[in-house]
Order: C-alpha cells, then structure tokens, then sequence
C-alpha cells in the first residue's frame, strides 16, 4: 500500500519540520526535566499527546504553580485549534479508509497541517503521504524531546531564538498563499482578532477565534461578491467564535453542527 | 510533578486533543459537502496561518518591555518574508529566520 516513492516525498516534505522540532524539542525536554518529569514520561506525552503548544505550557504552568484543573483546561483551550485543520482536511479525506482517516487526523500539528495543505494544493499528494510527513515530524519530536529529558542540565539553547524557527515557517506557509481579495481580508482579520483576543486577555483561544474572525469575514466576504448563492453569505457575521458555525446556517445539513464544539 | 499528576494531565490533554484533532474530520467525512460550506473551509489555511504569526509576533504590551525586543522578531520578519517570496522555502525561511533574529538580538 506504501510506496517507496511517497516515503520519499514525505521524508523531504517533513525535513524543515523535523529540524525545527530538533530545535525546539530538546528546551522542551529539558522544561520537561525541570519539573520532574523523567524519559519514559516525557516520551509517554509526545507520543500519545503530541502538541509542542501543550508540552511547553504545561511545565510552565507547574512552576509557576497554577493548580493542576487549570493547566488541563488552558491547554486543552489553546488545543481547540485543532479542529479547524481537521475540518479543512475533510474534503481531502472523503474517499480513504476509516483508519488511516483517523491516523492521519490524529497526528496533525500546526506545522504539518501548513505543510500538508501546501502540498495538497501544488497536487501530487495524498493522505497517506500526509500521514508519514506526520510520523516523521512526531518521531522529530519525540526523540528530541527524550534526548531533551537525559541531557537536561548540560547543554542550553536559547529558545526564544529556536521557536522562531517555527514562527518563520509560518511566515513562509503565509506569505505563500495565494493571494485574492478573499484571501487578504481573511488574514488581516485574522490578525486582528488575535490582537482583539489578546487585547481582551482570551490569549488561550486567540488563534482559533482570530482564524474564525478571519474565515467567516472572507466567506461574507465572498458569498457577497458571488451574488448568484442564495443563502449563507449574509449571516456571517464576524462577531465571535461562533462564525464558523454561523458561516455555515444557510444549510441544514447536520454535519455543520458538530464543527464548534465548546 | 508527581506520577498521578503525569497520569491526569495525560489522560485530559490526550483525550479532548484527540477529540479536536479526529472529530471534525469524521463528522464531514462521508457526506456531501455543501458548496458554502467548501468555501469556508478553503478560508482555513489563510485564515490559520495568519492567526498562528500574529499570535507569535504580536501582542497588546509587546513594546512594555522596551523597543527592540519586539522590534528585533518583527524586523527578522522582514527578512523571512523576502526568502520565502524568493524562494518559497520552508527550509530556507526558517534558517533566515533563526539567523537574522539571533544576529538582531545581538544588537
């Protein structure tokens, strides 16, 4: 079912991910250490919880001394993102498999979303390339958070430069995307919902509500500008987390329902 | 952190992770999607990444703690965004990124 060949273009299409998840993973290990926990544990949390957001806050917060019932509901607030590039994948896991669906859904970050959609727009990609770019970046992960954990104490990396390795591949993934009317309002949007957030103390779920902002603006957008639909585009009202759903009330399918959960 | 610490954090964070992560996909996979709502998918990519700089690189009291400090990521973006228009890549972005930003800071 694997080709050789698509190991390949996964292998490359995972590299810039997999050096900056060497660069960040190894601090994140070592934050790990400092609060105690050792190899097998940190192993155990970027293999079965895998999300370089989670696995810094959680240390943080530990030192900083928050309780433990606010640490689980911070970061599973900032987590919430996730649903949206399982939601933006839908279309191109229609016709696979239930379990690779589910694999491939279950492994996706930030980084190897932006990635994995950049690739299925250039075209010659697949879920199941998707699905090895993924193991490849949690395997980058995981081996650099464990290597983190044991050398904890004798090397040192400055993480605030490391992390921007990840801001810059987003920059790049940004700057790169095609940009139309539709495109530019939803990222000025977004930007600015994110600020909003911030600005009004929401920093956990300032990305998603910031990228809802900026999906249901540009979908109005949109629907407006393509007057021949008949419905939806007048309700979407940029107003909060709700926009994804709002975005979608012209119709009444079910399916719609289930796309923001609280 | 105690082991029953380790163990509640990692049953919590795992599982409502996973359920962002694997539910929206299988609540539309399989069905026919509506032609609006194809359209606000397509919205995502854009709309994340927009959402996912402007969370690394901006906040309301960036500049509190001086000029440069906030400065030094945003002028590093400067130089981000001419290699990856030039290049379009990931790699190379990234590389000028931690360069420039580390050389910045040394200012």
């Amino acid at each position: 079912m694997v080709e050789r060949s698509h190991i390949k273009d996964s292998f490359k299409a995972a590299i810039p991910i997999m050096l900056g998840y060497v660069a960040i993973g190894i601090p994140c290990g070592i934050l790990c250490a400092a609060v105690g926990l050792n190899a097998l544990q940190v192993f155990l949390f970027s293999a079965l919880f895998y999300s370089g957001a989670g696995q810094f806050m959680i240390p943080n917060m530990y030192l900083s001394g928050s309780p433990l019932a606010s640490i689980l509901a911070s970061v599973s607030l900032v987590n919430t993102r996730q649903m949206l590039y399982a939601a933006s994948f839908a279309p191109a896991c229609q016709n696979i498999s239930k379990p690779l669906a589910f694999f491939f859904a279950a492994t996706v970050t930030d980084e190897s979303f932006g990635v994995s959609t950049r690739k299925f727009e250039e075209g010659d990609w697949s879920v199941d390339r998707a699905l090895m770019l993924n193991l490849f970046s949690q395997s980058s992960w995981t081996i650099s958070n464990v290597v983190g954990a044991l050398v904890s104490g004798l090397i040192d990396i400055p993480l605030q430069i490391a992390a921007f390795a990840m801001t810059s591949i987003f920059i790049c993934l940004l700057v790169t995307q095609k940009m139309t009317d539709a495109n530019v309002i939803a990222i000025v949007c977004a930007m600015l919902g994110v600020f909003a957030c911030k600005s009004f103390g929401l920093s956990g779920p300032a990305i998603l509500i910031g990228a809802l902002i900026g999906v249901a603006v540009a979908f109005a957008y949109a629907s407006i500008k393509a007057k021949g639909c008949p419905s939806g585009g007048g309700e979407a009202l940029p107003s909060d987390q709700d926009g994804m759903r709002t975005s979608g009330k012209g119709e009444t399918h079910p399916s719609n329902e289930g796309e923001v959960r609280p | 952190m105690s082991w029953e610490e380790f163990w509640i954090t990692l049953i919590v964070c795992g599982l409502t992770m996973l359920a962002c992560r694997v539910l929206p996909l299988f609540l539309l996979k399989g069905k026919d999607l509506p032609e609006n709502l194809n359209r606000a998918l397509g919205f995502i990519p854009p709309a994340a990444f927009a959402a996912l700089v402007a969370n690394d690189l901006l906040a309301p009291d960036m500049f509190v703690g001086g000029f440069w400090p906030a400065a030094a990521p945003l002028a590093a973006t400067i130089c981000v965004v001419v290699v990856a228009l030039k290049t379009r890549s990931l790699l190379w972005s990234a590389v000028t990124g931690v360069a420039a930003y580390a050389l910045l800071l040394l200012i």
